[in-house]
């Protein structure tokens, strides 16, 4: 085990900024993929560990006007158990609920996979088809500031984000899907628990007159970030969805992707995973 | 009046395991958990490379840093070669050779000291050109892996009989295919573990070690440390799982021997998850041949057989499986002409050793494979064509198999109409051009193994020795290890069964090799068998001095007496003539005193293979059908097993809940060998030495088993009962490939039948076998 130069748990954001502010600071919140990385000798242990499980106000779910934010500590399985959430953004909770073990979704949190930046990332792909942007705070004339990134403009490469090393991930904020919004996610592992993402797909948008208006796609494992894929949405949005087009525009998103070989799958058979699995997903989205 | 007794049985009753509570509610102490006082951590430290010259090693800096004790290399020790072929040092001075390979081990006073003095060891090597692919091993330029075989051949084996041109000119269909099997490892939940701890005054040595085999290691251990045998003592704590793995002596034995010799303090070396990936031995991978005759009346003419194994770089118990395969090819059914060649040659990846099927596994594979084929070649349905070609009891195989008892066309049978075979074999190849993109398919295999232990070694018995105190209470001192097979309650089982007690008044003492007399270990499905036999020898000595006793106080002749429910009974009535704990202080409580101590050695009525491999090696066989219901996702290639209907001739079942057990273990295992384990080795490396990458079945994805068990009542066996322990992990990766073709209408000739592999196969773009 790696010996931590020094511990922190601060209870206040105020505190947990001001940290993050004297530079070298690790921050630990469910630790299930934190703790692999230190298992591994991937951390340098001349960082302070942070852990900011005692901040309670980065813990809670809210329902606002426009749209629902959720507190970065939030454990994958109050996603998945929250009674609202469930029927306001029922993609949340499915997704959760293909999420590792049971285990890792009782410790794992929200910001901490957003974080993580895996290509993988089971969360990803779903805050992404649905326009997800996450706060960031970071310490500013001894006070706390925040600015909003778009999910999609987030992830910049494996395990690399937007996030300054003086920022915190604070809360994830999702807009209320439109009137007739519908969205499906699948994920595809080769177990149906404990499994890596081989590739993750979601598809959602307005379906209407044999249109899927306002579309929206996301892929994951299948590139270096979780991304939207904006040709294959341009196509859908072109023309009315028959069984035809929908092959067509399986072959766009299989063309779209940049997968790579790994001990999980080929590039070649992620790819035809992404086409076959964007046609069924795509049919699942436009089937009334 | 006396009380009635009426005869009570445990056998076949559903009895929870022994060490089942323990286990379960965490409180069994395995080697992890014992500590002994001075203890240090070893820790081994392993070459990076796959094949490269040892230049030089620098343990300065090691052995300065405080707290570590002791620090070794190749020059520090005796280093005599282990492995079945004795080409393996403990320590590596000249030259690595695959990716697990040892150059030096520390002795500190806590792990992070010892992973530190690792850290600053320095190696100096020189590359040498490598070798992976088994099937370039024996090209002329290949490099050399071990220099005393510059043909990089380890081993060859040869079996024939009958004549097979005789056998192909009376065939109608001849069809040959080559087979490829891959890396798995046993994953036991216990990672490898010895303590090694030496007497100060009289410099005896204790080891606490998870060996399958304690007695043959006992002897092994006293060659390679150059000690009188009589001076190692070997204690084995609770194991957490052998499946094969502990029946050889790795390096990290010695080697820890070696520390604690240097130290002066007992070491204890234990492997972490990844270590237990990277450096215990894997199930023996294999390329394979098969050329297969039949009449068009369905019957089978011969079978040709070529296959070549990767040894790795050393040798272990993977490279003699042929023992074991070859008995599938030339005996399962009735094959007159057989030919057989196998040649195991060196390479730079890991080696494998002895695993649960031990060859098995991957010679039904190929054998089911080409049942199926035959019989649709000549229009047979599989199930007819099997009963038809089947071995049957009093048959003696060409290979001199004597089957006493043979329940295989029951197995046939039962799994076939329990499982609705027939039916749904037929309706799910109508399905098969539907445009259903979910596929449905059954498949069965069969399989034939060694039943009644192996002939192997100069004795396949087991001795033991049995005492009875004076409140009746049993003690069972056996020379079989428990490793979770549940051996310790079915002896004790059949042990009450010869003298009328409760399961609780039986202890089992069988970790100590200076307590419990000798047995050739924990292999070949052998343990109920052999030492179950063993036992009931002893408790009938026990029982026969007993009743002559009881005779003599109760002036009724011992053949008019029983034993039952702790109480010398007349064996007609069942009337109590007086308890046994009061019988037995009688005895001892006298002028002339007795102890009831019995010992009892059972040598099974096998034979050792002649030089031609020929010969009734096992008192008993065990035999089953296996049929298997799956779905394959034509999307995604994935292939979900729904159902699992076995059929085992098993002799008799002892214990119904043991047996169970063992049999769902053996189809989950047979299932992640199948279906999602893969050892992946690429260039000699590991590529996913963890269970996130390397899957084993989880929860969700075991089928729903139906078990139905063929009560053969083997004359030879305890209570009637074969071993079983190997035979249901056999069946599966066969059945499932058979049921694949039947959803699909594609052959898979490659496990494991991953998602890409099978979606490849489907799509028409698999990589062509090739040797």
């Amino acid at each position: 085990m790696t010996n931590f130069k020094s511990y922190l748990a601060p209870a206040t954001l105020d505190e947990a900024v001001d940290q993050l502010n004297q530079g070298n600071v690790t921050v630990l919140a469910g630790g299930s993929d934190l703790m692999l990385r230190v298992g591994a000798g991937n951390y340098d242990p001349s960082h302070t560990l942070m852990n900011i499980l005692k901040i309670n106000e980065l813990r809670n779910i809210s329902f606002e006007d426009n749209e629902v934010q959720i507190g970065t500590l939030t454990t994958i399985t109050e996603i998945r158990e929250d009674p609202e959430l469930s029927i306001k953004m029922p993609l949340l909770g499915q997704a959760a609920d293909q999420f590792a073990s049971m285990q890792i979704r009782n410790v794992g949190t929200i910001g901490g996979n957003i974080c993580n930046a895996s290509p993988a990332g089971d969360m990803l792909v779903p805050l992404l088809l649905l326009d997800a942007a996450v706060e960031l705070a970071r310490q500013s004339d001894g006070g706390v500031a925040s600015r909003r990134v778009a999910l999609k403009d987030f992830f910049v490469g494996p395990g690399k984000t937007q996030c300054q090393s003086n920022e915190l991930l604070t809360r994830v904020s999702i807009p209320f899907s439109k009137q007739g919004f519908r969205a499906r996610f699948y994920k595809f592992g080769t177990r149906p628990a404990l499994d890596i993402s081989t590739v993750s797909i979601g598809i959602g948008g307005i379906f209407n007159n044999g249109y899927l208006q306002a579309p929206r796609v996301a892929f994951g494992a299948v590139a270096p970030v979780p991304f939207m894929a904006l040709k294959t949405m341009k196509a859908i949005e072109q023309s009315p969805l028959d069984s035809e087009r929908i092959k067509e525009i399986a072959e766009i998103a299989r063309d779209e992707i940049k997968p790579i070989d790994d001990v999980r799958a080929t590039a070649w058979y992620r790819k035809q995973l992404v086409h076959n699995l964007t046609i069924k997903v795509l049919s699942d989205v436009t089937d009334a | 009046m006396a009380a009635i007794i009426e005869k009570e049985s445990l056998i076949g009753k559903a009895i929870p395991k022994m060490d089942a509570p323990g286990k379960v509610s965490g409180h069994t102490r395995y080697i992890h958990d014992l500590n002994l006082p001075g203890q240090l951590i070893g820790r081994i430290l392993r070459t990076d490379r796959v094949h490269a010259r040892i230049i030089s090693i620098d343990t300065k800096e090691a052995e300065a840093l405080p707290g570590v004790h002791a620090v070794i290399t190749a020059k520090d020790v005796p280093n005599k070669p282990l492995g079945v072929t004795k080409d393996n040092p403990p320590l590596k001075g000249d030259k690595v050779r695959c990716e697990r390979d040892e150059i030096a081990a520390v002795a500190a006073e806590t792990e992070a000291l010892a992973e530190q003095a690792l850290s600053l060891i320095k190696v100096e090597y020189e590359e040498l050109p490598a070798l992976f692919d088994p099937r370039q091993a024996l090209l002329e330029n290949a490099p050399v892996i071990q220099e005393s075989k510059p043909d990089n051949i380890s081993m060859e084996f040869d079996y024939s009989h009958g004549d097979v041109e005789q056998g192909e000119a009376e065939s109608d269909v001849v069809i040959e295919d080559l087979f490829k099997l891959h890396y798995v490892t046993h994953c036991c939940m216990g990672a490898s573990g010895v303590i090694a701890d030496f007497d100060s005054t009289s410099g005896n040595l204790t080891l606490y070690s998870n060996t399958q085999v304690p007695f043959l290691h006992k002897r092994e251990f006293a060659s390679v440390l150059n000690m009188d045998p009589n001076r190692i003592r070997i204690i084995q704590p609770p194991i957490g799982g052998g499946f094969g793995s502990k029946l050889d002596i790795y390096p990290f034995e010695p080697i820890a021997v070696f520390l604690a010799q240097k130290a002066r303090r007992p070491v204890k070396l234990t492997f972490s998850r990844e270590e237990e990936f990277l450096a215990s031995p894997t199930r023996q991978p294999a390329y394979l041949r098969l050329r297969s005759g039949v009449t068009k009346e369905g019957v089978l003419t011969f079978r040709t057989l070529d296959s070549l194994l990767d040894n790795g770089a050393y040798t272990s118990w993977g490279a003699t499986i042929p023992f074991v395969m070859m008995q599938t090819f030339s005996s399962l059914y009735r094959v007159p002409h057989c030919l057989y060649h196998t040649t195991t040659v060196y390479t730079n990846n890991p080696y494998a050793g002895s695993f649960r099927g031990y060859g098995n596994l991957q010679a039904t594979f190929c054998v089911e494979a080409h049942m199926d084929k035959l019989a649709e070649a000549v229009g047979i349905d599989p199930l007819r064509f099997r009963l038809k070609n089947a071995q049957q009891a009093g048959e003696t195989s060409g290979q001199g198999m004597h089957f006493k008892s043979c329940g295989f066309k029951e197995c046939l049978t039962t799994a076939a109409a329990r499982s609705d075979y027939a039916i749904k074999r037929e309706q799910n190849l109508k399905a098969q051009g539907d445009d259903n993109a979910v596929k449905k398919g059954i498949g069965m295999a069969s399989m034939l193994h060694v039943g009644g232990g192996a002939k192997i070694y100069p004795s396949d018995g087991c001795g033991t020795i049995l005492k009875m105190d004076d409140f009746g209470h049993v003690t069972l001192m056996t020379g079989a290890s428990e490793i979770g097979q549940g051996s310790e309650t079915v002896l004790s089982q059949l042990v009450c069964e010869e003298l009328g007690l409760p399961l609780s008044a039986v202890t089992v003492v069988n970790n100590d090799t200076d307590i419990t007399p000798w047995d050739v270990g924990v292999h070949a499905s052998r343990t109920t068998f052999i030492a179950g036999n063993s036992a009931i020898g002893a408790a009938r000595l026990a029982r026969e001095k007993i009743l002559n006793a009881a005779a003599g106080t109760t002036a009724m002749p011992a053949d008019q007496l029983s034993l039952r429910g702790g109480c010398i009974v007349i064996d007609e009535s069942g009337e109590a003539v007086i308890t046994l704990d009061k019988l037995l202080r009688s005895l001892h409580f006298q002028e002339r005193a007795e102890l009831v101590t019995t010992s009892f050695y059972y040598e099974p009525p096998s034979v050792h293979q002649d030089k031609a491999f020929k010969g009734d090696v096992s008192a008993s066989y065990a035999w089953a059908t296996q049929v298997v219901e799956i779905e394959v996702d034509t999307l995604t290639g994935v292939v979900t097993l729904n159902r699992c209907t076995a059929a085992h001739d098993v002799g008799r079942v002892l214990n119904k809940l043991g047996i169970e057990g063992q049999v769902e273990g053996g189809i989950v295992m047979g299932q992640g060998y199948a279906l999602t384990e893969d050892l992946l080795i690429d260039e000699g490396h590991c590529q996913n030495p963890n269970f996130r990458d390397y899957k084993l079945i989880t929860a969700p994805e075991i089928p729903e088993i139906d078990l139905s068990f063929i009560e053969t009542m083997d004359g030879e066996g305890p209570q009637g009962a074969k071993g079983i322990g190997e035979a249901p992990a056999i069946c599966m990766a066969a059945a499932i490939a058979n049921a694949l073709y039947n959803a699909t209408g594609v052959r898979i000739y490659e496990a494991p039948f991953s998602p890409e592999k099978v979606y490849r196969a489907l799509k028409g773009c698999s990589q062509p076998l090739e040797w």
